[in-house]
């Protein structure tokens, strides 16, 4: 895959052609089909850092200072080595992602129950450059599957996401899930090849390893089972997965998840859940959260614990990671029947990572952040809304403003002002980025089966560092989108035509 | 001269205006009491109303001459009504004569007087006869739109059958003042006076509507009898009626709830509901709205929910969903379908901002040292983080030592702690070997990465071969 003799827009069109053929023709077969069309482009740039390296011999050393080279960049120096190495401002990478995402289904198929699901995407790098994240493979199918569903079981065979505590997780097999509603049980299982995690690809391929690290030969066998209950006022599930090499039989990940929920008042509820790695013997992330939910106040308050999950075929769960605990509190409030007002507080702490030395001391282990924003509607169709974001903590902090001014005058047409102001320093590197934004987004619906979207983006980013390697960064963002939506099946006459065109994509209502 | 003949213009400007204003339907009235010294009895004009329902009720425009001839008096243009007025009262004047009243002096047929002259009785101060005059009679005492069902039809034609009304006539009717009721709109409501009768449908109801007003809002129509005995007729629709949400619908919690009251009970959910206006919110499977009736012909439309996220998911909610989605699945399948999940969980490389605000690439860092979230959920570590990464120059691509994390000189050797609480963030540029290069027990400076919470014989059992990478082929545990 991704290997044609093409040019890349050519490849995505191509393929999009093809997939627009199999569309039409698997709808011409059947009774009902959907099909969504999602082609977006973006023009983004970045830029980042280049190595460097000068004998030795050439630094210039500046009483109370470090070294630095001729033309003023602070190198790293080893006793005895015959060279000093420096970051440099690298190159500006541009860079044009297009992308079709194709969400199909197809039912009457003769069985009742029975209907085929595909989620794929075709991408490319206009540019060609492929700098820019996601466009390798260019064809990368997120799912494709047959289902059979009756009132108290579905069966699923062929490329799948399975979303529970434990992560959404993609496989190659079967999925079934049993549901008896009268008491409020269900209990799923599946078995398949598995995917890498974040990825509609598989651990071994080429993509998923762009630094040419160890990688697997082999794709895991994922086995996963499930069950809840749920009553009007409470629900609990347990989650089981394993996942194991099949190379050398053993486990790349084993893991155990409880979650649940009771609401003592329509108004009030309690969720907690947790996680436990099996493989490692430890627990992984845990959280409990009390909400409060009206027309006119949202609050939360809630105690978290986050530890990050590996595999076992990584040597990353051997370093130890620690997990931090934290404590967080939300509010928003209808302060008025045009303005509401919301902020957001969460404290953390890391555990003990037993690893401080006499030479570093110091780092942060700790932090928090915050945000307080509102969102007012002046007048019908007009939206104001603006938030500051604080947060500190290891590694880094960031702090600014976001905002934008949105006017709908209708469903079919919004547009959007936006704008921001971020500044973000790092701990363990000097580099104060400050970047401003404004821009503009603009969406319109031609008909029911066409949408439109275009944003258009000002960036002026600049780096501070005490030597000269800070450097500014500058740059227009454009995008661009269009959704083709298309649907035919008996029994979707009666339903209205917003509704109709939309049963795969109705988050873009 | 120029101010005349501006004049002048304008009077000719306005002529056909005015005239243009003027009701051309407008009849000449006759006035009756401007004549009452001239005619002793209504009959003389009027032969129709008592003497013989042959005869016009009206007198022919020649008879106004008599007197009107231009000579003796001027000239009139009345004109007898060429079409009955549009009305839905079932009267005829031939029928006075078998209405006997009883008055203080005894019974006595109904006169022309009796409905038609003032209490007063003023001779020829003609008025239309009005219902109170009928009710004197007919009625029980109450107001005319307040009396007994079963009276309505004593004088009225259902809708359908009045045919000559038009809907702007119908659009006027008066609405009775049980339709202004607490709780009118309710079954209990309007729907228990319309069957409340031993007709299959209120003649109240029938007078003023027809199916076609039913269908503005009830779906259940085939299934409801009183609807079903009413006759189709359009012009019903001019009654405007508006279906309101019950107010159990602005409660807190009833998004939640009202799926367990549609399985309970779905026959208070049909009335307004198509099993298409549960689609509007909902994934439309097998399971959802079965109870409901699909749309069809001789169906009201129904309600036309509007899709709102219930009240949990305001700002950031999108930022804590995780657990929520974890913990009731089922819940959140009732509405989303799953490429809604993906278009984040996969997230598409040419998407503008959408999770992640707008420049969000430059603050990253912030968020991904200490995650509040899993980063890794949505973007693979390799080819995402590292892809970009590498674009960027920021990856370890030779020895360790090159000095990026220069703030401090000793970051190097004391950099456990940073890796121990951020190891995500450290593999998003660094790969295994780079650690190995001083962490592993073959070579290197044999630095032991183990910290808190390492258990070899766990991790020995579940899978040796991560302790090969460090320890080689042999049991490290010895």
């Amino acid at each position: 895959m991704g290997t044609t003799p093409l040019n890349p827009p050519f490849r995505a069109g191509a393929a999009g052609a093809g997939l627009l053929l199999l569309a039409g023709a698997a709808g011409a077969g059947a009774q009902g089909y959907h099909l969504r069309l999602d082609t977006r482009i973006q023009s983004v740039s970045f830029r980042g850092w280049a190595l460097d390296s000068i004998p030795a011999g050439d630094t210039v050393s500046t009483p109370g200072e470090g070294p630095t080279s001729a033309d003023g960049y602070a190198v790293r120096c080893f006793t005895g080595a015959a060279y000093c190495t420096f970051f440099r401002p690298g190159p500006e990478r541009r860079s044009q992602p297009l992308t079709t995402t194709a969400d199909l289904t197809l039912w009457g198929l003769g069985v009742a129950g029975l209907s085929v699901h595909a989620l794929g995407r075709l991408g490319a790098d206009v540019g060609g450059a492929d700098y820019w994240p996601g466009t390798e493979p260019a064809v990368q199918l997120l799912e494709g599957y047959a289902q059979y569903a009756t009132r108290r079981a579905t069966v699923r065979l062929g490329r799948q996401v399975v979303a529970s505590r434990l992560g959404t997780t993609g496989f190659d097999g079967a999925g079934v899930e049993l549901r008896d509603r009268r008491r409020g049980l269900d209990v799923q299982g599946y078995l398949g090849w598995g995917l890498a995690r974040g990825s509609a690809l598989p651990a071994t391929s080429p993509a998923v390893n762009p630094l040419d690290d160890f990688q697997p030969v082999a794709r895991q066998i994922v086995a996963g089972a499930g069950a809840g209950w749920r009553s009007s006022g409470a629900e609990a599930r347990v989650e089981y997965q394993r996942e194991v090499d099949p190379k050398t039989d053993k486990f790349v990940s084993e893991r155990l998840a409880l979650q649940g929920a009771v609401r003592p008042h329509e108004r009030v509820s309690l969720t907690a859940g947790a996680d436990y790695d099996v493989a490692f013997g430890w627990w992984g992330s845990a959280e409990a959260a009390l909400a409060y939910t009206d027309r006119r106040v949202r609050a939360q308050v809630g105690l978290r614990r986050y530890r990050p999950h590996f595999d076992l075929w990584t040597i990353w769960g051997a370093f130890s990671p620690v997990a931090y605990r934290a404590a967080d509190a939300a509010v928003s409030v209808v302060a008025h029947r045009r303005l509401t007002v919301r902020g957001r507080y969460e404290r953390y702490e890391f555990d003990d990572a037993e690893a401080s030395t006499p030479l570093f001391q110091g780092a942060e282990s700790d932090g928090w952040r915050w945000e307080l924003g509102g969102t007012l509607t002046p007048a019908s169709g007009w939206t104001v809304d603006g938030v500051y974001r604080a947060e500190y903590g290891p590694g880094a902090a960031s702090a600014g403003f976001a905002g934008h001014v949105a006017y709908a005058p209708s469903r079919r047409l919004s547009i959007a002002l936006t704008g921001s102001s971020v500044k973000r320093p790092l701990e363990y590197r000097f580099n104060e980025a400050v970047a401003h934004t404004i821009g503009v987004d603009a969406e319109f619906e031609a008909s029911t089966a066409v949408r439109l979207g275009v944003s258009a983006s000002r960036y002026d980013e600049s780096h501070d560092r005490p030597d000269a390697a800070a450097y500014d960064w500058d740059q227009f963002r454009l995008a661009a989108r269009v959704v083709l939506q298309l649907g035919r099946g008996a029994d979707l006459q009666g339903l209205p035509p917003s509704i109709r065109m939309l049963p795969g994509g109705r988050a873009e209502r | 001269m120029t101010g005349r003949l501006l004049i002048a213009v304008a009077l000719a400007a306005a002529l056909p205006a005015g005239l243009q204003g003027q009701e051309p339907a407008e009849r000449v009235r006759f006035d009756h009491l401007k004549h009452r010294s001239l005619f002793p009895t209504c009959v003389e004009c009027h032969q129709g109303a008592e003497d013989d329902p042959d005869l016009p009720i009206w007198p022919d425009a020649e008879s106004c001459a008599t007197c009107h001839d231009g000579t003796t008096r001027p000239r009139v243009e009345w004109a007898p009504p060429t079409e009955a007025r549009p009305s839905n009262v079932k009267f005829a004047h031939e029928l006075v004569s078998m209405m006997p009243r009883k008055t203080p002096q005894g019974e006595r047929a109904l006169t022309c007087g009796d409905c038609h002259l003032p209490a007063d009785r003023t001779w020829m101060a003609v008025q239309r006869a009005t219902p109170e005059g009928c009710l004197e009679c007919h009625g029980t005492g109450a107001a005319h739109l307040a009396e007994s069902d079963d009276l309505c039809s004593t004088c009225h034609l259902a809708l359908p059958r009045a045919r000559r009304l038009r809907a702007v006539d119908i659009a006027a009717f008066p609405a009775p003042p049980s339709h202004e009721r607490e709780g009118f709109a309710r079954g209990t409501g309007h729907g228990a006076l319309a069957t409340g009768t031993s007709d299959p449908v209120a003649s109240s109801c029938a007078t003023c509507h027809a199916r076609d007003f039913c269908l503005t809002c009830h779906v259940d129509a085939p299934e409801q009898p009183a609807i079903q005995a009413l006759a189709p007729d359009a012009r019903s629709l001019a009654i405007a009626a508006t279906l309101r949400a019950p107010p159990s619908h602005a409660e807190a919690g009833f998004l939640r709830e009202h799926g367990a009251t549609v399985r309970t009970d779905a026959r208070q959910c049909v009335t307004c509901h198509t099993r298409e206006s549960c689609f509007a919110c909902h994934a439309p499977s097998q399971q959802v709205a079965v109870a409901l009736h699909a749309r069809a012909e001789g169906r009201g439309a129904g309600a036309h929910p509007t899709r709102r996220p219930p009240d949990s998911h305001g700002e950031n909610f999108s930022r804590g969903h995780a657990a929520v989605a974890a913990s009731t699945p089922a819940t959140c399948a009732g509405c989303h379908v799953r490429p809604d999940c993906l278009q984040c969980h996969r997230p598409d490389a040419a998407a503008a901002p959408g999770y992640h605000p707008a420049g969000f690439v430059t603050v990253h860092p912030s968020a991904a040292y200490a995650r509040e979230t899993s980063c890794s959920e949505c973007h693979n570590v390799g080819s995402f983080c590292q892809t970009c990464h590498l674009s960027a120059g920021l990856v370890s691509t030779r020895t360790l030592g090159s000095g990026y994390h220069d703030a401090s000189p000793f970051f190097i050797v004391g950099h456990g702690q940073a890796a121990r609480q951020s190891l995500e963030s450290c593999t998003a540029c660094h790969v295994e070997r780079d650690c190995l290069t001083c962490h592993s027990a073959l070579g290197g400076r044999r630095a032991s990465p183990h910290g808190p919470g390492f258990d070899a014989d766990q991790l020995w059992r579940k899978n040796p071969e991560m302790c090969v990478a460090c320890h080689g082929r042999g049991d490290p545990r010895r």
